[in-house]
């Protein structure tokens, strides 16, 4: 369908030649001559009052080499916005969550740092902790932050009028209330940070991150030093899945300890500190009240949710608003009020997670086939009569230019044949469709664009600059392959430096879905700039205009008679002699509205693209276990434009694992108070081989935006949510109850089965 | 406490090296011998991201001493390839895009490798049960387990091996 | 993770092994495959400033026949045991209950049947980190004087999770420890302790050498549920015996019901299996109703300590024995 060499094709990523030998290097794998261990001492309280912190006799340690606390941070706090600001680096005045930093140690070895950890006293006077947000809410007991009221860090309100008035009109209004626990990222690769001050006094670091720009400002702001000191080096990165976006305290912690030793510093997390003191998921209980016509058509919602957002604010705002601004773009909803609250809880911090908001879609998506039963029409019919449709606004005025939802649903209703089996299968089986959209970027300000720059080597080969980085899910490939196309290379030609603050322009970073939206364009426009010079010193020697030119394969040809070429190293060469530079830089602005903000102005245009996606599920539920087996996933949605179908299946597939396997049937955190007792991957049931369903199928659909690198758009997050709604349906379907309360674990699935029976 | 003198057979090569009875030999490998291929991502024998063969059979090398890995032939993840020549099991997962982050991959290799001596064809539900104790966080294993299966097969008979040269439908 | 200190001994015999096991006493620990001792010596929970290896001991290394016995050296690998026919054939739910431990990649090398039925109990509120243990009372098996998982127990509650040792109760195996000068022969049921702090009666200067299970010519089956399909332990198990009579085939003269992972130790069932006595081989409204009794009979040692909820394991008690009955009984009728 298209004529591009290399955008399109099913490419294997450049990456994964180092990653199969053994030879790729993640943070942890690092040594520096002189590298120190550092260690974290953390709150074993949920909430307490700190009296006194004595670090001496852990100084005094032989091989420790410094211990630092709350009074060497100089107060400076972190938070995305200048409004959420909450989080001191280290703690001084308080701890508000098991885990919370009190101080740091750097040492010769790991032994000793712990040993030294054990040694610094820290005197507490502990305080009430709430554990869960209506608690919290309704808590008498000392604020966790003075200045929040009731413990409500963020209340995000939307209501596009006419609400009441439209309920009034419904034929069918129907009140849920669903809920979901935490869940947790579980990223194969344990949080680790190595931090350096180099010979210039510059802040070197590695990490797995999200976004290299988005460590480095903090960091700059926080030491007090430019921009520019501050390198955020490249390092291959063992998953994100929407967090480690922000800083966290061990960033901050490990430089400074690198500072004061003039040492480099590696700090490497356990499984358990990866759990309990980077992010996880929101718990949420959402309560969705919707009225439709007598055809199933929305009329009036109102949501209401309430997320426990643990002990700080995080991306707290954001966190909020997202859930809801998946469904408002999934659905047509006529009018509608949301009202969002993050509480404070003595928890650890939640964060974005891919699968942010399960219960709030699962729970959205179920209402919608309890509806749709009510008035005699099946889940299929009553998504297509709600669905997005292209050259809509949202209920919050973002316009959706590309949108192929329907043909998403269609597809995969084809594929597993819904039609055939919904009301057919036997009992105990069941099929379930669940629909959703992603945004493709959030307003970032500054931040929200990228630039690349290309500088051609004299041997014909290309280096590419860009900030985007790659978590894992291969963004790297997907830059070359960008670079390959336009400039007319082979992947294996383009050296790409990527991800490195010194050497890259500002990006967004690789989370909200955004990298080969704007990241990928600005690779894209900045090679079709450096080929426009390679063009204007080939067309004076082929002497044909520079329009008539094609670059491919390492040549330059004429378009209409192939014969007629040069090879780009020999224009390369030829641009030098001729004093011609060969180098350009490029940069994408997604054009969103900066009047934008997720409290004070939740409206306007949201980010440029949105992506659909539709996942329809069979399962078998065993009566007498209530353990589910998964038969078949179809996943198909509208990525805009499918740049590298094994990529994309690869990001298909994984999203039908977490959201769906992992996130609807077993992941869930439990507590004992403040205590997360299941942080350890024996204990978080991550979905294995054998639990997969031995088929999925992908359906990848193209609506080719408008505005999109090659009209992609975004396929790491729409099939996740989807996936946890359709298994969600599934299993009501096969048990013949509506369930509420999620993930559905074999205990609550034989319960509802029991009850049903009674 | 001190440092002991011990020789391992790491990928055909005799290494000396010192090390304390408490060293695993995961922390040995990673340490001493800078072979990092091998990771650690839960550190209690769960994950299988530090899996390596001792005498041919996948071994968590985060639960093993490494006092108690003398004697014995261990392979990692570095000793797959033949200099740069990609064992057919390593282009297998690179050709089926089988790898996403990596974290997991040297694990999943050494567990898929091992299950390969023995059954050079496996069905999928085979390499499914074979791979079960590793767990990988980005794929959904769909494309492992393609990758090992068809790692001995001609890459023809793989519908998923259309690679680069061809083009999509 | 790192290991705390300690010195490390590889005897190179049995005898050697019994030696240090009676000079060390409570300052060693034995290491077969280290999957349960190692790990919680990371958390902190153990710390032995001695580890004997067995890796030496080969010897201790066997599956044989010997007259109507079969004879398992404790240091036999998980693998070996799935790979036995003569298991498979007469002790299948040793078979079924070492294809569930672990993985795979476990089973292999790592994983021994000895390890594996001496593993310690375990508890949500107990197998942590330190980190995590801190800041609050110790637990009973932690030293201390408090139960997390059931209020205000003055004893420990913890859970054997052992799939072998469920297995095993249920074909009415013994085991041999020795210690130097002398052995002992001791049946499981009298093995396992009602202590979830000391949860087997075995000295310190003992060794597990062998496993000996008695072919009685009946018909043995294993089941287990988990959240997971590997690398996790049981939440709730069963292992069930059946023998036919000799003058009737279709009934049941002997039967044995053991419950695991669902109190301190795996819990034979004598009620539960008497009521079979007699019952025909398709009766399977006994069958149920012996499934019954059995969770009637073990769930008031439940707690909520391994996961799940305490209502859907004790539940799941009857499923599991009813489960495993069923496949017993089929089988014998093959």
């Amino acid at each position: 369908m298209s004529d591009y060499a290399i955008i399109g094709k099913r490419m294997p990523r450049v990456d994964s030649r180092a990653k199969v030998m053994g030879k790729a290097k993640f943070t942890a794998d690092l040594k520096l001559p002189g590298m120190l261990v550092g260690k974290i001492k953390r709150s074993p309280y949920a909430h307490a009052r700190i009296l006194n912190i004595d670090t001496s006799k852990a100084e005094a340690l032989p091989g420790v080499k410094s211990v630092v606390t709350g009074k060497d941070t100089e107060g400076v706090k972190w938070g995305v916005f200048a409004y959420t600001r909450d989080q001191e680096f280290i703690q001084t005045q308080k701890v508000r969550y098991i885990g919370d930093e009190v101080a740091g140690v750097a040492a010769v070895d790991e032994e000793t740092a712990l040993k030294a950890l054990d040694l610094i006293e820290v005197t507490y006077e502990e305080l009430p902790a709430v554990f869960d947000s209506m608690e919290a809410m309704a808590s008498e007991t000392e604020l966790i932050h003075g200045d929040f009221p009731n413990n409500i860090n963020v209340h995000v309100n939307i209501d596009t009028g006419n609400v009441d008035e439209n309920f009034k009109k419904a034929h069918y209004i129907r009140e849920d209330t669903f809920v979901a626990p935490e869940e947790s990222y579980f990223q194969a690769e344990p949080y680790a940070i190595v931090a350096r001050f180099d010979h210039e006094d510059c802040l070197e670091i590695w990490c797995p991150n999200g976004g290299p720009h988005m460590k480095s400002k903090p960091l700059s702001n926080a030491f007090k030093i430019p921009l520019h000191k501050v390198k955020v080096r490249k390092i291959a990165i063992g998953g994100a899945f929407g967090g480690r976006s922000e800083i966290c305290p061990v960033d901050y912690i490990c430089a400074l300890l690198a500072k004061k030793t003039k040492k480099p510093v590696r700090i490497q997390f356990t499984r358990e500190e990866n759990t309990i003191a980077t992010r996880q998921g929101h718990a949420m209980i959402t309560t969705h009240k919707t009225g439709v016509d007598k055809d199933g058509r929305v009329l009036a919602r109102e949501t209401t949710c309430y997320m426990d957002g643990g002990a700080y604010s995080s991306t707290g705002p954001i966190a909020t608003s997202v859930p809801f601004l998946s469904m408002e773009q999934a659905y047509r909803m006529g009018s509608v009020r949301y009202n969002g609250y993050r509480i404070y809880t003595n928890k650890p911090i939640r964060g974005m997670i891919r699968t942010h908001g399960r219960g709030f879609a699962a729970g959205l998506d179920t209402q919608l086939d309890m509806i749709a039963e009510h008035i005699g029409i099946d889940p299929v019919e009553i998504r297509l009569r709600n669905s997005r449709q292209p050259g809509e606004y949202t209920s919050t005025k973002s316009y959706v230019d590309s949108c192929a939802m329907d043909e998403t649903i269609h597809k995969a209703v084809e594929k597993s044949r819904f039609k055939e089996k919904w009301g057919k299968l036997p009992p105990l089986h069941g099929i379930g469709i669940g629909t959703n959209s992603v945004q493709t970027g959030f307003p970032m300000g500054i931040r929200g664009g990228s630039q690349s720059f290309i500088k051609f080597n004299e041997d014909g080969e290309a280096t590419v600059m860009s900030g985007v980085v790659d978590n894992g899910q291969g963004n790297d490939n997907m830059l070359v392959q960008i670079a390959a196309e336009e400039l007319g290379l082979l992947p294996e030609d383009i050296h790409l430096v990527s991800a490195d603050t010194e050497t890259t322009s500002s990006d967004p970073g690789s989370y909200s879905q955004v990298s080969t939206f704007v990241g990928g364009h600005a690779v894209k426009i900045a090679a079709q700039n450096c080929r426009a010079k390679l063009f204007k010193v080939a067309s004076k020697v082929l002497k044909v205009s520079p329009d008539k030119l094609v670059a491919q394969n390492r040549l330059i040809f004429v378009r209409d008679d192939p014969e007629k070429s040069i090879p780009i190293k020999k224009v390369v060469r030829i641009s030098l002699l001729n004093f011609n530079s060969v180098n350009a830089e490029g940069g994408y602005w997604p054009k969103v509205d900066m009047k934008r903000e997720w409290v004070k102005n939740p409206y306007g245009q949201m980010c440029e693209a949105f992506s659909f996606g539709t996942t329809i599920v069979e399962v078998k539920v065993d009566p007498n276990t209530g353990q589910v087996e998964v038969l078949e996933a179809t996943a198909a949605q509208d990525v805009g434009y499918a740049l590298n179908p094994l990529v994309l299946e690869g990001q298909f597939e994984g999203s039908i694992a977490m959201g769906g396997q992992g996130g609807m049937l077993t992941e869930y955190h439990e507590w004992n108070g403040g205590r997360c007792i299941n942080p350890t991957m024996l204990d978080y049931k991550l979905p294995l081989a054998c639990d997969m369903p031995p088929k999925i199928n992908n359906i990848i659909v193209e609506s080719v935006d408008p505005k999109g690198p090659y009209g992609a758009k975004e396929a790491g997050m729409s099939i996740a949510m989807s996936a946890a709604q359709a298994y969600s349906a599934a299993v009501s379907n096969a048990i013949g109850v509506y369930m509420d309360s999620f993930p559905l674990t074999p205990d609550k699935i034989l319960a509802a089965i029991k009850s049903k029976e009674s | 406490m001190e440092k002991i003198l011990i020789t391992l057979n790491i990928n055909d090569k005799p290494c000396e090296v010192m090390v304390y009875p408490n060293d695993t030999l995961l922390e040995v490998l990673r340490d001493e011998l800078d072979l990092t291929g091998s990771k650690e991502s839960c550190g209690e024998g769960v994950c299988g991201s530090c899996t390596i063969h001792m005498d041919d059979k996948p071994v968590r090398s985060c639960l093993t001493l490494a006092m108690e890995a003398t004697g014995t032939k261990i392979k990692t993840v570095e000793g797959l390839a033949k200099g740069d020549e990609l064992s057919s099991l390593q282009q297998s997962f690179v050709d089926h895009g089988a790898v996403q982050c990596g974290f997991c991959t040297p694990g999943m290799l050494m567990s898929a490798d091992a299950l390969l001596k023995i059954n050079s064809k496996p069905d999928e539900k085979t390499v499914r049960k074979a791979i079960a104790g590793n767990i990988c966080r980005c794929t959904g294993y769909t494309k492992i387990v393609k990758a090992v299966a068809h790692a001995g097969n001609s890459q023809d008979h793989c519908p998923d091996c259309i690679t680069f040269s061809k083009a999509k439908e | 993770m790192r290991l705390p200190r300690f010195e490390y001994i590889e005897p190179i015999n049995f005898e050697g092994a019994l030696d240090l096991l009676y000079i060390h006493k409570d300052n060693a620990k034995v290491l077969a495959g280290g999957t349960d001792l190692l790990v919680r010596m990371k958390k902190g929970l153990l710390k032995p400033k001695i580890i004997i290896s067995l890796k030496a001991l080969k010897e201790l290394s066997y599956i044989k026949k010997d007259d109507s016995y079969i004879k398992i050296g404790a240091r036999t690998s998980i693998a070996d045991i799935i790979a036995s026919d003569l298991i498979k054939k007469e002790a299948c739910a040793l078979f079924e209950a070492c294809e569930k431990i672990g993985a795979v990649t476990i089973q292999h090398y790592r994983g021994t049947i000895g390890g594996n039925i001496l593993q310690d109990n375990r508890c949500i509120h107990y197998n942590q980190s330190a980190f995590h243990r801190s800041g609050r009372q110790p637990c009973h098996k932690d030293g201390g004087k408090i139960c997390y998982a059931r209020d205000a127990s003055d004893r420990c509650n913890s859970t054997c999770q052992s799939d072998g040792a469920t297995a095993l109760m249920a074909l009415g195996a013994n085991i041999t420890l020795v210690r130097k000068g002398t052995e002992r022969i001791i049946d499981l049921d009298n093995f396992y302790t009602t202590d979830g702090i000391m949860p087997f009666a075995m000295e310190s200067n003992e060794l597990l050498k062998e496993i000996v299970i008695p072919i009685q010519g009946g018909k043995s089956s294993y089941k287990r549920l988990a959240y997971r399909s590997a690398i996790d332990y049981p939440i709730v198990s069963a292992g069930v015996f059946l023998k036919s009579s000799d003058t009737s085939k279709n009934e049941i003269e002997d039967a044995r019901i053991v419950v695991g992972a669902i109190a301190r130790a795996p819990i034979f069932l004598a009620k539960a299996s008497s009521f079979l006595k007699g019952k025909k081989f398709n009766d399977i409204s006994a069958f149920k109703k012996a499934a019954d009794i059995s969770m009637d009979n073990a769930s008031t040692f439940a707690v909520h300590n391994v996961g799940s909820t305490l209502e859907y394991r004790c539940a799941m008690v009857s499923e599991m024995v009813f489960q495993a009955l069923k496949e017993a009984a089929i089988v014998t009728q093959e």
